[in-house]
């Protein structure tokens, strides 16, 4: 790290004690023994603003960037014409999106150091990411000029060379790195693009392969291979090589990431995450990796964990739309909906927001105790329409009466979730002398209720991989009559396919169905008069078709255990239950729980749900209680457990109770099915 | 490369193994094998096996059992012997692996199934049997004793054992549908359908249910009802040929001729009780192809045959009913595996090939006095190639006899629900002209029995058209 190389040259410029032994240790890489004795010696004023330069190097190094911010500032403040504040405080700039600002405190640097290289280095990659690419080569040239041994230099030339279309000059820079240093990540995956630019997959996989059998023990042949396979959509053979990485150069931080960033994308969050955390320790810096951890934690359902790590990055690396979108998804399955659905508005009015703020609020927002109603959700959902502009014209294509009717299922949830279990039962019903069904599963499952949507499909793609236009294409050209939307807004929904419209008929139908999605891309919602009673249509920007006995075709679990006696009849008291996610447990739920365990002394209460298999949820939660009136020491909180032991825990509770914030849904149903909060993490 | 990397590749490698994840380790036995790091066709043979790349599994672990023949090794050949269909090897290398370590339980049930794919039923019984005696309450172990007496045709004690098994332990996997399978083989298809049903009513979701289930219909005579349980197995199940034909077929979207997975499935799973099926069903083409051999070449009667070609030969039946006749080689050609091993039995045959009937004709550069084709051609929709290549195997003078299931005149061909082709007498006119034949006779004939009516088919002589 630059910051030791900046430590050592200045070791000489005092003779104090704290300071002294500071930069020592900074220099020898240990920042957090560094960091009192810097501190010390920065309070103490030695070294002149040198001690407050290394403070905040040292900081920087811990991945504390938020609070490296203010010494870096004073030591730029007391070392006019020092180059390493102002470019440190370039850094941090970068890191926050404020390009900007660190292209003026780059510049700054180099008015004092024009030789500075990583200075040049880094205004080249502003000018990279504005897309003015001669400008960030002339850049590299020079600092190339000035440094010809500084293998990131060579790096960021071959990304430069790649974006110009130069997969030869590429390829040239991406070798030497590779020669110097064969496990470099950046350098293989770069070498990779290029020689496929250049030759082709079939010529560039041989010649990757070649590579590798005359040199296997450089892990960059792998890394190469893995990033070829990943372009052509074979990521179980990508994770494979970079498997062979890793056992190459298992010391390689970079490779940590990498794996677990792919482990992560395969759903193997178990193994994604030493890694992944090893490699946020190593690069603090790095925005993504915490992001990822934090979809991670999300999916193996850890939210106060997860909540930790965004709230973290949010101090490090400012309030980023990414991670206010996951942190508000968080906040709601932890049942802080107000929080919640503040983060997601603070996401919404960030410049670099997009769409994907906007449909992260419509995720949390249905579980807002005030502004979850269905006024506020269609015009929530328009805001998303007014986004994703306006609707395709439907395919003009006559209806062929001699053929089925061909029905598209859209959703990430045919199998064991929610969706497959209120609406297989009805699918299956439909004849197939009549009706064809063409699965577009947005999420692998494997289970018995996959299995059965799987023997009633005709058809079955896998298209969660996709953009929404190459779904929405291939549904034009499987020639789809009718399609169903099973997913909303929640995970891994898909609006943008909707307002594609490659259905003639576009219906809405379970799956997140909360409220009105906004969009003039669906014709229908199947729904009924307890879900939208008569006078609702204005809420609804979908024509409402009402079904005569619930809208849900709810399908019984094969095997559920019998019904238990009152466990009052044994224990003396009454026990209230409710299995539901904590989304739906809003401020005005928790008093009312109050209220009842107030007028039944004797009365217990137990809470059951993943998210409450986490300590820290728990302690989040009983906080909320105390507030709330209830009394704690008589609510048992308990964790997620498989479906059939579920329904079994209910032999355990006298009493289901239902949540009250969304009135117009199916509860009871939903805690038995074990559903979770709505909205997927975004990647 | 150091030793060090090496021995982490290794061992990173065998952990992958060991969780079943074969592809992820690929990368490291490539190097391990390039550097020529002892074990490492072990671990290779191993990778295969489970990635079903079968030829590359054995022959590394010819190459493993090279450097060091221990049970183990022995073992894990017999595995990809008997996922290769070679059934001999597979004994012999399980029952290897058993002396080398007779008391290893995965040994001896690993012996069982190869003896049992081997069609030593018997003996595989008896390994199971005493298998299932030392830990009854093992439900996958009656499982496979009863498939075992499946497959002997002892269709009371299998669906005795898969009753009590399904009793004890209702969602064990398989149990379901080989239950109504029994109950489908022992004859009684009203049964299997009734079970096959139950189990779906219960949430079972198994490809193999819905599959008994429509061939329980089938066997019914409702043709209908069976369709959408094909397409459902074939759904559950798209990497099988069998069911992927039979829910075209009830589709009706034919192709021009069965995959050769479809027949070589079907005939594996028929042959060891394919000709008491047959027979019992008044199977009656061998004696019509022998009386046409009577008619038709009356001097065969006292001069005997020259050399004859069976194609689609099954057991042997064609063989039998011509034995008498034959002074030159009898060539039998045939998919099926099993089917041929029923056939070697009969002692009659020169040859047996195991191959499909357009790859062994173009292969075959005999000249034959006798092609026949009985119940062959119902696997093919067009006829015109294969009749070519047929008459290119006919001596000077010899004589082509094919059976056919009959289509009504103007249907040319069509794919049945069954998964059979039936062809009509003028399609079969046009298309023996076309490969350049002459018919000699095309009869009408009852193959054989389908429940109380007879399947109404075609006897077919044909000889080359001189020119």
């Amino acid at each position: 790290m630059p910051a030791t190389d900046c430590a050592t040259d200045e070791a000489a410029a005092t003779e104090q004690g704290a300071w002294r032994a500071g930069l020592a240790l900074l220099a020898g890489g240990d920042a957090a023994a560094a960091l009192p004795l810097l501190r010390q010696a920065a309070a103490a004023g030695e070294g002149g603003g040198l001690a407050l330069l290394n403070l905040g190097l040292a900081l920087m190094q811990l991945g504390r960037l938020e609070e490296a911010e203010a010494p870096l500032a004073r030591a730029a403040a007391m070392l006019p014409g020092h180059p390493e504040p102002p470019f440190r405080l370039a850094t941090l700039a970068g890191l926050r999106g404020e390009a900007d600002r660190a292209a003026r405190l780059l510049l700054a640097a180099l008015a004092s150091d024009p030789g500075h290289v990583p200075a040049l280095a880094a205004l080249a990659m502003l000018e990279e990411g504005a897309g003015r690419l001669e400008a960030a080569s002339a850049l590299i040239a020079r600092a190339r000029m000035i440094d010809p041994a500084e293998p990131e230099l060579d790096v960021v030339a071959a990304r430069l060379a790649l974006a110009r279309d130069e997969p030869g000059a590429a390829l040239d820079a991406a070798s030497r790195v590779l020669a110097r240093r064969p496990a470099h990540l950046a350098a293989a995956r770069l070498l990779a693009r290029a020689w496929l630019r250049r030759d082709g997959m079939a010529a560039a996989q041989a010649g990757i392969a070649a590579r590798a059998m005359a040199e296997p023990e450089a892990a960059g042949w792998a890394i190469a291979a893995a990033e070829l396979h990943a372009l052509a959509g074979r990521p179980g053979a990508a994770l494979a090589e970079l498997r062979a990485a890793l056992a190459l150069a298992p010391e390689t931080t970079e490779l940590q990431a990498a794996l677990g960033a792919t482990l992560a994308e395969a759903g193997r969050d178990a193994e994604a995450e030493p890694l992944l955390r090893a490699a946020i320790a190593a690069h603090p810096g790095e925005l993504d990796l915490r992001n990822r951890l934090a979809t991670v934690l999300w999916t193996s359902h850890r939210v106060s964990a997860m909540l930790e790590v965004l709230e973290e990055a949010i101090r490090a690396f400012g309030p980023q739309p990414i991670l206010l979108l996951n942190q508000a998804l968080a906040l709601n399955a932890l049942g802080e909906q107000q929080a919640a659905l503040a983060a997601a508005e603070q996401a919404v009015a960030h410049p670099a927001g997009g769409v994907e703020a906007l449909i992260t609020r419509m995720a949390v927002q249905p579980y807002h105790p005030e502004h979850g109603h269905a006024a506020a959700l269609l015009e929530s959902g328009r805001a998303v329409a007014a986004r994703l502009g306006p609707a395709a014209a439907p395919p003009a294509r006559p209806r062929d009466p001699e053929r089925r009717l061909r029905i598209g299922l859209l959703s990430g949830g045919l199998g064991r979730h929610p969706v497959g279990w209120l609406t297989l039962a009805g699918l299956e019903a439909l004849p197939e002398t009549g009706f064809e069904l063409v699965a577009y599963s947005l999420k692998p499952r494997q289970d018995a209720l996959a299995s059965r949507f799987r023997a009633r499909a005709t058809l079955w793609r896998e298209v969660g991989a996709l953009e929404d236009a190459a779904i929405a294409a291939q549904m034009v050209e499987d020639g789809i009559d009718l399609l169903l939307d099973l997913g909303g807004y929640g995970d891994g929904g898909r609006p943008g396919v909707l307002q594609r419209r490659p259905a003639p008929v576009q219906v809405k139908w379970v799956g997140m169905q909360n409220g009105s999605m906004g969009l003039d891309g669906i014709d229908w919602m199947l729904t009924d008069a307890w879900e939208t009673p008569p006078g609702f249509e204005r809420f609804y920007a979908e024509r409402l078709l009402r079904l005569p006995d619930g809208y849900v075709c709810y399908l019984p679990p094969a095997v559920a255990p019998p019904v238990a006696p009152l466990p009052a009849m044994a224990r003396g008291h009454v026990t209230f239950g409710c299995f539901n996610n904590l989304a739906k447990v809003t401020p005005r739920v928790l008093q009312a729980w109050g209220r009842i365990l107030g007028a039944l002394p004797e009365a217990q209460l137990v809470l059951r749900t993943h998210a409450l298999a986490e300590p820290a949820t728990r302690e989040r939660l009983r906080a909320r209680m105390v507030v709330a009136g209830l009394p704690v020491e008589r609510v048992t909180l308990a964790g997620g457990v498989p479906h059939q032991r579920l329904l079994a825990a209910y032999g355990e509770v006298d009493i289901a109770l239902d949540p009250l914030s969304l009135c117009r849904r199916p509860h009871g149903l939903r805690g038995a099915l074990d559903g979770g909060a709505g909205g997927g993490a975004r990647r | 490369m150091a030793a060090p990397v090496a021995a982490r590749l290794a061992e990173q490698a065998r952990l992958l193994l060991r969780d079943g994840r074969a592809e992820e380790a690929l990368p490291m036995l490539d190097r391990l094998l390039h550097l020529g790091v002892p074990g490492t066709a072990a671990l290779r043979a191993e990778a295969m096996l489970l990635l079903r790349r079968l030829e590359e599994a054995e022959t590394a672990a010819d190459a493993a059992l090279e450097e060091c023949a221990d049970a183990a090794m022995r073992g894990l050949r017999a595995r990809i012997r008997l996922a290769r269909g070679d059934q001999a090897g597979a004994v012999d290398d399980a029952a290897a692996a058993v002396m080398a370590k007779p008391g290893d339980r995965p040994a001896r049930l690993l012996l069982a199934s190869a003896l049992l794919e081997a069609g030593r039923h018997d003996e595989a019984i008896w390994f199971l049997g005493e298998a299932w005696r030392a830990e009854p309450g093992n439900a996958t172990l009656q499982l496979r004793l009863g498939q075992a007496f499946l497959r002997a045709g002892r269709y009371e004690a299998a669906s005795e054992l898969f009753t009590h098994c399904e009793a004890a332990s209702p969602w064990t996997p398989g149990v379901a549908a080989l239950r109504a399978q029994a109950a489908l083989l022992a004859g009684d298809a009203g049964a299997a359908a009734d079970l096959a049903r139950a189990a779906l009513a219960r949430g079972i979701v198994d490809g193999a249910v819905h599959s008994v289930l429509a061939h329980a219909l089938v066997n019914l005579g409702r043709l209908e009802e069976a369709g959408p349980h094909f397409a459902a197995a074939a759904r559950l199940a798209p990497d099988d040929p069998y069911i992927a034909h039979l829910a075209a077929a009830a589709a009706g979207t034919a192709t021009g001729r069965a995959p050769e997975g479809y027949v070589t499935a079907l005939f594996d799973g028929y042959a060891a009780h394919f000709e008491p099926a047959l027979l019992s069903l008044g199977y009656r083409v061998p004696g019509l192809i022998r009386r046409a051999v009577e008619r038709l070449r009356p001097q065969a009667m006292t001069e005997g045959l020259g050399p004859v070609l069976d194609l689609g030969c099954g057991t042997g039946l064609v063989g039998v009913a011509l034995s008498d006749l034959l002074r030159a080689p009898l060539v039998g050609v045939d998919l099926s595996r099993r089917m041929l091993d029923q056939a070697a039995a009969k002692g009659l045959y020169a040859e047996l090939r195991p191959a499909d009937l357009t790859e062994a004709l173009r292969r075959d550069e005999g000249a034959y006095a006798l092609v026949t084709a009985a119940d062959v051609f119902c696997y093919f929709g067009l006829l015109e190639a294969p009749l070519t290549l047929c008459r290119e195997r006919l001596a000077p003078g010899g004589l082509l006899l094919f059976s056919l299931e009959c289509a009504g005149p103007g249907e040319a061909w069509r794919l049945g629900p069954e998964g059979r082709y039936r062809h009509a007498p003028d399609y079969v006119a046009a298309a023996a002209a076309a490969a350049g034949l002459r018919l000699l006779e095309c009869r009408p004939e009852a193959l054989r029995r389908d429940g109380e009516a007879t399947v109404p088919g075609l006897l077919v002589a044909a000889e080359a058209l001189v020119h």
